[in-house]
């Protein structure tokens, strides 16, 4: 799935003062890529995410992904939208605390129409043994990969992925990195992530710098590299 | 700083502190109405009472010269024609009569001992005027016992000169110092007087009270020696010892009849058991029973609730809390602001209850004057009444808040900071999860988030029991004063009773009127009831039972009782019950009971009680009838439309108690379930936004989260109903056994269809407005704030 912006801006109101977070911004992303929205703190990344995902509306512009615009849908159509279509992975796992393992991956795929196999997800994110445990049994990092095989089973053509690996050490990180990679390869996903590590932009295919609300530069990674080989910075 | 981010944070839940200040200033307000209403009338009462020197029993004696007198007579008087009763004598010997009545005062205080006695003499005039009938009985000024009371003015101090009651003159727009004509004589008013001994204005066997067509009044003592009309008298008495007060039942009126040295004692009555003097002390026991019990009941569960709700909103406050004692704030620094605001919020509400109920206790107090003559009252603010109003259920507040937030601060920063993390999932968790093992996800969820945090599932259920027990203990009470009152009669086929003449016997009943035998006193298992002998096959007054089955013709296999003498003395069906009349006695089975609640009356069929009083079957001393009644061929003819009025309006009181009850249970059962649903959904805030990223539509969102709340309540009210009847009867028992009042509590089917309704509305309508307010937080932001 592809997915293009055209001139969006995202502006918030805190009384008189006008705060423009996401500034006439025009992009373009292809089908399987695997793309790295990179920015500090603050740049505006999330809520870029936020709006090409349709988690938020844009002020102006337009956002479509294979040609539907998702920017004039409204809440119940960005529901289905999302439900057919896309995955989300947040820094936070987000897990059902009484539901086992299999159960939280369940969740995902019970509303999809064509959705993996538990196993099959399972054995992707590496937790085929794990599948009947609790989260509170887990570490940090097998509760990401939970959320990962939860966002995946359902088959999505976008995972969006916000700062998946901000609460993790660094083999941990790589570890997740390392399987949306694998996601992304095996299932051509388009994968958009966003991250304020500019190690990361090495594993994607193309690096998008973003600076307060714009994007200021574009780069195309011709040397991509597998997650284990990334030097954390 | 710290009090300005209290008020900001708990501004966001400003509906449901604002709910809950409706449920404190309402628990506050009816313990308040309900204590000071019949609390006021208590201290009124009584002040009146002593200050008056209320009789501790009446002594009533025969109107007849007997043997003994006619011996006193010829000694002491100069009699020059024969008579033959005592009032007959005063209108020819005043002072013979006097000398008589003298004697009988000795005699019976030679008796007994550690009495005092004093003559008590009435008379009844009765007059028309603008075409009304009206009576007054006037009561002669007594010197001792049972002493005129003035409410406004003074006693008359010439023989122009009246005193009646309030009441009546307020019902006729008769002021003081205005002119009343009785009977041909005009008297001015002087003042407003009442009586303590016709606390209830009952003048005869005729139990019709109209304040507006008869009163009590008081001349001047020669001007009642004036009056034409025949006395009629009785001897009223206090007691100076109190060990003959505790010994007087048993050792004198249970043994009167056996006494030989006062052939001319009828009755001897404790003001407790006499209707007209002591009616008032069973009403305000039925007063306190309503006003301290129940409504006790109805304000424990609201400040329970409001506990449980404070507890709620601060565990809400967690990840504040966690902040600031992260940056350096003491635990009291923390704590003062919340303490403060939570104190500020509930004392104004408890307060405002307090003042309110404080207001309506008085016009609910003087529901009594509208039938009791008694005294204006006053609420006399007292520390009791205030501090289990205000005190105890603000301290209650205030403590519980102070742990909850003591035990919140007992956690480490960083744990405050971080989610609620699960060390372990509850037993029931992964018993569920087993057991749902087959089913969808979604339907699993609807379970297993309940089980997530077992003491938010508990205070949930908790919550909606204490709800849907007041919403079913509100309905329970809808129809209770009916019950007590009218109902008895809507459900009989006659409409008037005549009471046959003692000395000339009743006609003959025709067309549909039926013989009956009414015998208001009578001895059954050593317990007092009132015994009704009536026809097997009646058609005029049938016994029904309480699934509204016809049992009067069990009458010919034994005794039927009634719901509340059934309650009161515990009868049961198949007792064998020793039934005592005069020297007769009888065993007799209990063979049913008829679902009528007031009195002790029992029914027995009146061809046997005939036997045993006449040894004939015809024998009738009471006839009941469709139609119209001849009144000079009875003594007296009551009807029963009038009887129903007469109930609703000496039961005033109770009926506007419950009528407060029912609304301010309802009120609070409505509350609880709407707060309750919100809080709830809040907390399944994040919940609620992962499933929506995920891309769960909102039914699908409603069925995992409402749905399972929604199974759970329904469940809990479907529980709550065999426990709310249980309660009930609990209830009933309990009043019956230590207050000696029926409260016939029900539970009918359309109290659940009702309650159902109410729950769902209420559950709904705080779903709704939950979700509302959720919908307007963005779901990225909820994706990033921590879960619960």
């Amino acid at each position: 799935m592809s997915i293009k912006l055209e001139n969006v801006t995202k502006t918030y109101f805190s009384g008189e003062v006008e705060t423009h977070a996401v500034k006439n911004v025009d992009l373009e992303i292809m089908n399987g890529e695997f793309i790295v929205l990179l920015g500090p703190s603050g740049s505006g990344k999330s809520t870029m995410l936020n709006i090409i995902s349709g988690l938020d509306n844009p002020t102006s512009g337009k956002i479509s992904i294979d040609n539907e615009i998702i920017s004039d849908m409204n809440s119940k159509q960005l529901t289905k939208f999302r439900r057919d279509n896309l995955g989300f992975i947040f820094q936070q796992y987000n897990l059902l605390q009484t539901l086992s393992i299999g159960e939280n991956v369940e969740v995902g795929r019970e509303i999809s129409k064509s959705p993996f196999t538990l196993e099959e997800i399972l054995e992707q994110v590496g937790l085929s043994s794990q599948m009947n445990k609790y989260p509170f049994q887990l570490s940090g990092g097998e509760q990401q990969r939970v959320s990962i095989a939860r966002a995946v089973v359902k088959n999505p053509k976008i995972m969006f992925c916000d700062e998946p690996t901000g609460a993790l050490d660094e083999e941990m990180a790589k570890d997740i990195l390392g399987i949306l990679q694998k996601l992304n390869r095996t299932y051509k996903t388009t994968v958009v992530l966003i991250t304020h590590n500019p190690s990361i932009g090495a594993m994607a295919d193309r690096i998008i710098k973003i600076n307060s609300g714009k994007i200021v530069r574009i780069i195309v990674n011709k040397n991509k590299l597998k997650a284990s080989e990334i030097s954390w910075g | 700083m710290l009090f300005k981010n209290v008020i900001r944070t708990l501004k966001r839940q400003y509906i449901q502190l604002l709910l809950l200040g409706v449920i404190i200033t309402l628990s506050s307000f009816i313990y308040t109405t309900m204590d000071y209403g019949v609390g006021s009338i208590l201290v009124a009462t009584e002040d009146y009472f002593d200050v008056s020197n209320q009789e501790d029993f009446a002594i009533s004696m025969i109107d007849m010269i007997l043997e003994d007198d006619v011996a006193f007579i010829s000694n002491s008087c100069s009699l020059t024609t024969n008579v033959f009763t005592l009032s007959a004598l005063k209108n020819v010997d005043k002072d013979c009569y006097y000398n008589l009545m003298e004697n009988r005062l000795n005699i019976i205080e030679n008796e007994y001992t550690g009495i005092n006695i004093e003559l008590r003499e009435s008379k009844d005039v009765y007059f028309d005027h603008n075409s009304s009938s009206y009576r007054i009985r006037f009561l002669k000024g007594n010197s001792e016992i049972n002493k005129s009371f003035f409410v406004k003015g003074n006693a008359p101090i010439n023989n122009s000169e009246i005193a009646i009651s309030e009441a009546f003159g307020k019902s006729n727009d008769l002021e003081i110092g205005d002119k009343i004509n009785v009977n041909g004589s005009e008297y001015i008013i002087s003042g407003y007087v009442l009586f303590p001994d016709y606390s209830l204005p009952l003048f005869s066997a005729n139990i019709i009270i109209d304040n507006k067509s008869q009163t009590l009044g008081l001349l001047t003592n020669q001007e009642f020696e004036n009056l034409s009309e025949y006395v009629e008298f009785e001897i009223s008495g206090v007691f100076t010892n109190d060990s003959v007060e505790a010994g007087f039942k048993e050792n004198v009126i249970d043994t009167l009849s056996e006494n030989d040295n006062l052939p001319f004692v009828t009755n001897i009555v404790l003001t407790q058991n006499n209707m007209r003097s002591g009616a008032i002390y069973s009403e305000i026991e039925g007063g306190q029973a309503i006003g301290l019990m129940l409504s006790l009941v109805i304000a424990s569960i609201a400040i329970l609730i409001v506990g449980i709700m404070v507890s709620k909103i601060l565990h809400s406050q967690r990840g504040a809390i966690g902040i600031l004692k992260s940056m350096g704030y003491s635990n009291s620094q923390i704590t003062i602001p919340y303490i403060f605001f939570i104190a500020i919020l509930s004392f104004p509400a408890l307060i405002l209850g307090y003042y309110l109920g404080s207001l309506a206790a008085t016009p609910m107090a003087n529901l009594y004057r509208i039938i009791y003559l008694l005294p204006s009252f006053y609420i006399n603010h007292n520390i009791k009444t205030f501090t289990v109003a205000v005190i105890v259920p603000f301290s209650f507040l205030i403590v519980v808040s102070y742990f909850i937030i003591k035990k919140i601060l007992s956690q480490k920063p960083v744990e405050l900071l971080n989610p609620e993390k699960l060390s372990n999932t509850s037993f029931l968790a992964k018993a569920m999860g087993k057991y749902l093992k087959k089913i969808k996800i979604t339907g699993k969820l609807k379970h297993l988030l309940l089980y997530r945090n077992m003491m938010k599932f508990i205070v949930f259920l908790i919550g909606m029991f204490f709800a849907s027990f007041l919403i079913l203990f509100s309905l329970s009470m809808v129809n209770i004063f009916d019950k007590l009152t009218v109902n008895y009669y809507e459900n009989t086929n006659h409409n008037y009773i005549g009471y046959c003449d003692y000395v000339l016997p009743c006609d003959e009943p025709i067309g549909s009127q039926e013989k009956v035998i009414e015998l208001p006193s009578v001895i059954l298992d050593n317990e007092q009831v009132y015994l009704v002998g009536l026809n097997s096959n009646s058609s005029i007054h049938n016994l029904l039972d309480n699934k509204g089955n016809n049992i009067t013709n069990k009458l010919e296999d034994g005794l039927i009782v009634t719901k509340s003498s059934s309650l009161l003395k515990g009868f049961k069906i198949g007792d064998d019950l020793l039934l005592e009349i005069g020297d007769d006695s009888v065993v007799i089975k209990v063979v049913g009971i008829t679902e009528e609640y007031n009195g002790n009356k029992v029914y027995m069929s009146r061809a046997d009680l005939g036997n045993i009083l006449t040894s004939s079957k015809d024998y009738f001393n009471t006839v009941y009838s469709k139609t119209t009644l001849d009144k000079d061929h009875y003594m007296a003819i009551i009807s029963t439309q009038k009887i129903m009025e007469q109930s609703e309006i000496m039961q005033k009181l109770f009926e506007i108690a419950f009528r407060i009850m029912i609304a301010v249970s309802f009120v609070i059962g409505a509350i609880i379930i709407y707060i309750l649903t919100v809080m709830t959904i809040e907390e399944n805030f994040y919940n609620i936004s992962l499933f929506k990223v995920i891309g769960y539509n909102n039914k699908e969102i409603d069925k995992m989260i409402l749905g399972g709340y929604l199974l759970y309540g329904v469940i809990i009210f479907l529980i709550t109903i065999p426990i709310a009847i249980l309660t009930f009867i609990v209830f009933t028992y309990f009043f019956a056994q230590y207050y000696e009042m029926v409260f016939p509590f029900e539970f009918k089917i359309w109290h659940a269809v009702v309650s159902t309704a109410m729950f769902l509305i209420m559950f709904n309508f705080g779903a709704v407005s939950a979700k509302r307010k959720l919908n307007k937080i963005s779901l990225q932001e909820a994706m990033k704030m921590y879960q619960i």
